[in-house]
C-alpha cells in the first residue's frame, strides 16, 4: 500500500472536481449562450466562481504564513465556488466570501463545524436577499423540460452551478472508494438511506422527483465525508450517514430538496462541540 | 484479523543476499546491570556471564561506558580484544531428552525468553520464518543457510515437548529459503511448510494462529533465530556469541547481512562496512516502522535484542496539521486511536509500536513516539 501524503489528496479530490467544474460550464454556460441569452465571457462563470475562491485563499495564505499552501482549505474553497445557485452575483460572492473565510478561520479554533456548509449558506441567504430564490438557471426558467431518466444522470436536472452531474459523481466515487483516506461508508449510508426513504415516498405519493437528487449525491460524496469534519470510526460513520439521509430527506420534502442536505451536514458538524464543551466543563469544575 | 497491508517498495533500497562477517571486533561492551567491580586491565574470558551479558571475546578491562539500551542508559564494561578467544568454561554434554532438563540447560545460557515459552504444554508448534520489517533478512537468511540444523532442531523440539503439529511458516517471497527446506523436507515428515503473504505483521502470533486457523493460546511460537539458538545451546552445547544483523536503507550503497559479536559497537560495524551516501542520515534500531530513532550511533551495542539497523535519508518531511483522515485508527491492528491519544498526549499500553500509524499518516505526524511513549522517555533523558 502506498502512503499519501496531506497535498497528494487534496490534488486527487481537486482533479476530481474538474469534470464536474466542466459539466457545469457546459450545462450552465454553453447551452445558454447558445439560445444567445448571455455573452462569450458568462459561459465561464462555474470557472470563476471556483477561481475567486482559490485567488481569496492564496492571497490570505500569504497574508498569514508568507506562502501558498496546498491544503485542506483549497478543496473547501473549490467546493464552495461549485455548490452556488446560478443566479449568484459575483461581487456578493467575492465579498461575502472574503470575509466569512477569514471568519471561520478564527471560528474554527473554538468550535468544530463544516465550514463549506457554513460559508455556502450564509452567502446563499445574502444572495437571496438580493436576488430572487431559485436555482433554476436562465433556461430552466424560461422553459418547462421534462426531464428523462438520462437526463438526469448526465446532469441536465436542477441544481447548483457546478454540481449537477451525477455520472461524474458517481465516476469520482468510484474512484475514491479505492482511496484508504475516503470515508466510504459515508456517501454510501447518506445515498442507501435516502434512496430508500424517496422510494417509500414514490410507492406512497407517486412522487418521483426526489429519487435522482443530484446535490444529495454530490454533497454525500465530496462534503460530508470531508476528513476534518466527518467521525473516524466505521460505526459513527455509519449513524453520521443515516442521520444525514434521514434529515435530508425530511428537509428536501418540507424544505428545499437542495439546501437541505448542506444544512443537515452543517447542524450535525456542529454536535460533537457539544462532547468538547461537556469536557471542558468537567475539565475546569476538576 | 484486521485486513494486513503489503507494504510500499523503497526502490533506493539495494540488498545483497551476501553475508558479512565481523568476528574480530577491536572492543566490546558488556551491559552491567548488578554492582560488579572491575578494574582496568582486568582479564575477561570468552563466554562469561555478567547479569545476562555474554562476554564474546576475550580481552583485558579498557574503561566503561554508558550505552543505551532498552530505552535507558546503563553501564557498561569496555573490554578490548586480545584475539585469543580464550574460554575456562566447560558445557556438559549430555543429550537432552526431555523438557526439565532442556530447560535447565537453557537456564545455564541465560536464555530466559526461550525457557518462558517452553513453560507450558501446547499442542501446536510454529515456527516462523518471518522477518517484519523491509529490508530485514535474518529469519530469511537464517533459514537458507542452516535450514539442516534448523529442521533438526525442529524435530528435536517436537520430540521433546511431544508436540505432532508442526507447521513451518516461511513467506512465499523467500524463493530461497523454501527450495532449500524442500530439498530435504521428506525427511522430516511431521513438519507442514505453509506459505504466507508478504504482509506486515503476517509473523505476530494472532495473525499468524488466525491465517493457520490455530488456537493463539494452544500455540507455541519460535523463530527460525530462535530455533537456531536452541541448536546451538542444546545440540552443540555451545554459548552464543554471535547474531545475524540486517543493515539497510536508502542512504546507504549497499544494505546486507553481517555475522557480529555480542557487544560489539554499532559506530564500529558502520565505520567498517556501511558507505553511507548521505551526508544527512537517521538511524534506527530494529527497522524503520517499529524501531526507535538512534539519537546518538556511539551509545549503542548489538545484543540479542537488535536484529536490524536502519540507515535512511533525513526525513524532510515535515509535520503538517492532522486532517482527521482516519487512517491511523483504520489500521492499527489493535484498534487504538492513535490521534486521540496524539492530542490528549496519553499513552496507549495496547501499543505493539509497529508504526504503522507513522507509516499511513498522511500528515507526517509521529503519532507512534507518543502513543507508545517513547516522547516521554526521551523527554526523561
Amino acid at each position: 500500500m502506498k502512503k499519501k501524503k496531506t497535498s497528494y489528496l487534496v490534488w486527487e479530490n481537486i482533479i476530481l472536481l474538474i469534470p464536474l467544474i466542466i459539466y457545469g460550464i457546459f450545462k450552465n454556460g454553453y447551452l445558454i449562450y447558445e439560445k444567445g441569452y448571455i455573452n462569450f465571457y458568462q459561459i465561464f462563470k462555474p470557472l470563476y466562481l471556483v477561481l475567486i475562491g482559490i485567488i481569496i485563499k492564496f492571497i490570505i495564505d500569504l497574508i498569514k504564513d508568507h506562502k501558498i499552501k496546498i491544503d485542506y482549505n483549497l478543496v473547501y474553497i473549490i467546493l464552495i465556488g461549485m455548490i452556488m445557485p446560478y443566479n449568484i452575483n459575483l461581487i456578493i460572492y467575492s465579498v461575502s466570501l472574503l470575509i466569512l473565510y477569514i471568519i471561520t478561520l478564527f471560528l474554527e479554533k473554538y468550535l468544530k463545524f463544516n465550514k463549506v456548509c457554513f460559508i455556502y449558506l450564509i452567502i446563499i441567504l445574502i444572495n437571496f436577499i438580493f436576488n430572487e430564490f431559485t436555482f433554476q438557471n436562465i433556461l430552466e426558467s424560461r422553459f418547462t423540460y421534462s426531464f428523462t431518466f438520462f437526463d438526469l444522470l448526465v446532469g441536465r436536472s436542477i441544481g447548483s452551478i457546478s454540481t449537477t452531474s451525477i455520472f461524474f459523481s458517481l465516476l469520482s466515487f468510484s474512484y475514491l472508494t479505492f482511496s484508504y483516506y475516503y470515508k466510504k461508508d459515508i456517501p454510501l449510508f447518506i445515498n442507501i438511506t435516502y434512496l430508500f426513504l424517496s422510494f417509500i415516498y414514490l410507492i406512497i405519493t407517486k412522487d418521483n422527483s426526489y429519487l435522482l437528487n443530484s446535490e444529495v449525491l454530490f454533497a454525500s460524496i465530496f462534503i460530508a465525508p470531508l476528513p476534518k469534519y466527518s467521525p473516524l470510526r466505521r460505526i459513527n460513520q455509519i449513524i453520521y450517514g443515516i442521520s444525514i439521509g434521514i434529515l435530508t430527506f425530511i428537509g428536501a420534502v418540507l424544505f428545499n430538496s437542495i439546501i437541505s442536505i448542506y444544512l443537515v451536514i452543517f447542524i450535525i458538524s456542529l454536535l460533537p462541540n457539544i462532547k468538547l464543551k461537556k469536557k471542558l466543563s468537567n475539565k475546569m469544575s476538576s | 484479523m484486521k485486513t494486513l497491508i503489503k507494504l510500499e517498495e523503497n526502490p533506493n533500497i539495494n540488498m545483497v543476499g551476501k553475508i558479512y562477517e565481523f568476528i574480530d571486533p577491536t572492543k566490546v561492551y558488556i551491559p552491567i546491570l548488578t554492582n560488579l567491580t572491575f578494574r582496568k586491565n582486568d582479564y575477561i574470558y570468552k563466554n562469561n556471564y555478567y547479569s545476562n551479558y555474554i562476554s564474546s571475546i576475550s580481552g583485558y578491562v579498557s574503561g566503561s561506558k554508558k550505552i543505551y539500551l532498552n530505552n535507558k542508559y546503563i553501564d557498561s564494561l569496555e573490554i578490548t580484544n586480545d584475539f585469543k578467544e580464550n574460554s575456562h568454561i566447560k558445557r556438559r554434554k549430555k543429550k537432552i531428552t526431555n523438557r526439565e532438563e532442556l530447560i535447565e540447560n537453557l537456564k545455564r545460557f541465560y536464555l530466559f525468553d526461550l525457557i518462558n515459552k517452553l513453560d507450558s504444554n501446547k499442542s501446536n508448534l510454529i515456527i516462523s520464518c518471518v522477518d517484519e520489517e523491509e529490508y530485514t533478512i535474518n529469519e530469511f537468511m537464517r533459514l537458507s543457510n542452516n535450514y539442516d540444523e534448523i529442521l533438526m532442531t525442529i524435530d528435536f523440539l517436537s520430540k521433546i515437548l511431544k508436540i505432532k503439529n508442526i507447521t513451518l511458516a516461511i513467506k512465499n517471497t523467500n524463493a530461497k529459503s523454501i527450495k532449500n527446506v524442500k530439498s530435504i523436507i521428506g525427511s522430516f515428515p511431521n513438519i507442514k511448510i505453509v506459505l504466507l503473504p508478504d504482509n506486515y505483521l503476517i509473523g505476530l502470533k494472532t495473525n499468524l494462529c488466525e491465517f493457520l486457523n490455530l488456537k493463539e493460546e494452544d500455540s507455541l511460537l519460535f523463530t527460525t533465530n530462535e530455533i537456531y539458538d536452541l541448536y546451538t545451546t542444546s545440540i552443540k552445547f555451545k554459548d552464543i556469541t554471535e547474531k545475524y544483523l540486517t543493515i539497510s536503507g536508502d542512504a546507504l550503497a549497499k544494505s546486507f547481512l553481517i555475522n557480529v559479536k555480542l557487544g560489539t559497537s554499532l559506530n564500529e560495524i558502520i565505520k567498517k562496512y556501511c558507505k553511507i551516501k548521505d551526508k544527512e542520515y537517521d538511524i534506527f534500531l530494529n527497522g524503520y516502522l517499529s524501531g526507535i530513532k538512534v539519537l546518538k550511533k556511539e551509545d549503542i551495542i548489538i545484543t540479542k535484542e537488535i536484529n536490524t539497523i536502519v540507515i535512511n535519508k533525513k526525513n524532510t518531511n515535515c509535520e503538517t496539521e492532522c486532517i482527521n483522515c482516519g487512517a491511523c485508527y483504520k489500521i492499527c491492528p489493535k484498534d487504538i486511536n492513535p490521534k486521540r491519544c496524539f492530542f490528549n498526549k496519553t499513552i496507549n499500553s495496547k501499543c505493539i509500536g509497529c508504526g504503522l500509524c507513522n507509516y499511513i499518516c498522511p500528515a507526517n505526524i509521529d503519532l507512534k513516539r507518543v502513543v507508545k511513549g517513547d516522547m516521554y522517555e526521551e523527554k526523561e533523558n
